[in-house]
């Protein structure tokens, strides 16, 4: 019975490390894309992708890892070794990159808020602004803050609010 | 604007992706994920749940300070303010793209509307037929309702139209400045012809501290409003 080289039962253990975390990082990013339409079967699995890719990259890393170990007893040659590290890297990499949501890194959200009393603010009188009143405490969020952030997470009086827009 | 609690959990969002030019939030706590104008979780362990709304509103700071001149405003980052929108964002944003259009409305999709949702109905008004026209009545549902322009000429206020204790289905008119007995009058009824200022109160009249009952209302772009209200009528104003 032939055996399989080293080199080649490393790549198929490597290979489908590789192309999986690929898919799970690139695939959420291609779907909530702006400008784009999103459909509805596909975002609900890219969210999920999203929710569960962790544990899964893990494991995949974990895999790559361990294959990576199996090759280093084997073969001798620095530049198939070298080669084959980076291959594995790779996929740990492509899990801690998953880790970072694009749109978190770039939309970050305004908290702890700090206000002013109204007579003390310099804003315009045209200007708008999103009012509330919650029990004793009235608030308002300047629509062109807000509208940088896009979410404000306040607590007004005891309740617990966020400001969207 | 929404209550950030579900069953007495605390909930704080963060901007995580985007659904249809509509963007998504994602709460720390649990990880779920919320359309911000529906308020509802679309995936997550949460996903189904809705948060309550809270009630707001897209006033001018000088009619919110008016009416609220012990209020508190968000106070600027100065780290973030060369990063703030320009004074005139929403016109630029007009032009902005859209991946979504309802071509067969007659409507541009960045045509601004005043969304309603309640009463059983969704019904959308084009902002412009309110800022030529002031006041609107129409109905939502089968629950009349009173759209109204501030006297500033930007903000917007919505009433069920209905007085309480008052049998009869009222109409309101708008009235000039200088000609009514309170200064804060903005609309007369057709019930007993008693004055009602911005807040739906009335300020003078058989009426006098009767006030009517909002209707909460957001402003939003048709394309966006259509998009998450599929079943949403428009209100198509009489042409002068």
């Amino acid at each position: 019975m032939k055996t399989i080289a080293p080199g080649r039962r490393l790549l198929l253990y490597l290979v489908p490390c590789l192309l999986a975390s690929f898919v799970l990082l690139v695939y959420p990013v291609y779907v909530i894309r702006p400008f784009r339409a999103q459909g509805v079967r596909e975002l609900g699995v890219a969210l999920a992708v999203t929710r569960y890719r962790a544990p899964i990259m893990l494991a995949l890393a974990a895999a790559a890892f361990a294959a990576l170990a199996w090759y280093w007893r084997r073969e001798r040659r620095w530049f198939r070794r070298t080669a084959a590290t980076v291959a594995a890297l790779a996929v740990a990499g492509i899990g801690l990159a998953s880790r970072i949501n694009i749109y978190e890194l770039m939309f970050h959200p305004l908290g702890p808020p700090d206000f002013m009393a109204a007579g003390q603010s310099k804003l315009d009188g045209d200007e708008m602004v999103i009012s509330i009143r919650v029990g004793a405490v009235a608030r308002a969020y300047p629509i062109r803050n807000i509208s940088y952030y896009h979410i404000v997470n306040d607590l007004v009086d005891g309740v617990p609010i966020v400001a969207t827009y | 604007m929404w209550r950030a609690e579900v069953d007495g959990l605390r909930l704080r969002f963060h901007l995580a992706g985007i659904n249809d030019q509509n963007f998504l939030m994602r709460d720390e706590e649990t990880g779920s994920f919320w359309q911000q104008i529906t308020g509802a979780a679309v995936s997550g362990p949460l996903a189904g749940r809705h948060l309550t709304l809270v009630a707001s509103d897209e006033l001018t700071f000088a009619t919110w300070k008016a009416e609220e001149p012990q209020g508190t405003v968000l106070h600027e980052r100065a780290a973030d303010i060369s990063l703030y929108s320009k004074k005139d964002w929403d016109v630029r944003m007009l032009r902005a793209p859209t991946v979504i259009s309802y071509p067969e409305s007659g409507l541009p999709p960045r045509e601004l509307m005043i969304g309603l949702h309640g009463f059983g109905a969704s019904r959308a008004f084009p902002l412009a037929a309110l800022l030529r026209d002031k006041v609107i009545q129409d109905h939502l549902g089968s629950e009349p309702v009173l759209l109204v322009l501030g006297a500033d000429g930007h903000s917007v206020r919505v009433f069920h139209r209905r007085i309480p204790g008052a049998s009869s289905t009222p109409d309101f008119y708008r009235v000039l400045a200088g000609q009514t007995a309170s200064p804060a009058a903005l609309l007369m009824d057709s019930v007993d012809g008693s004055e009602w200022n911005f807040q739906g109160c009335a300020v003078s009249g058989k009426a006098t501290g009767v006030c009517l009952e909002r209707v909460e209302s957001i402003k939003d772009y048709w394309f966006d409003w259509r998009h998450f209200n599929p079943a949403t009528t428009v209100f198509r104003a009489k042409q002068n």
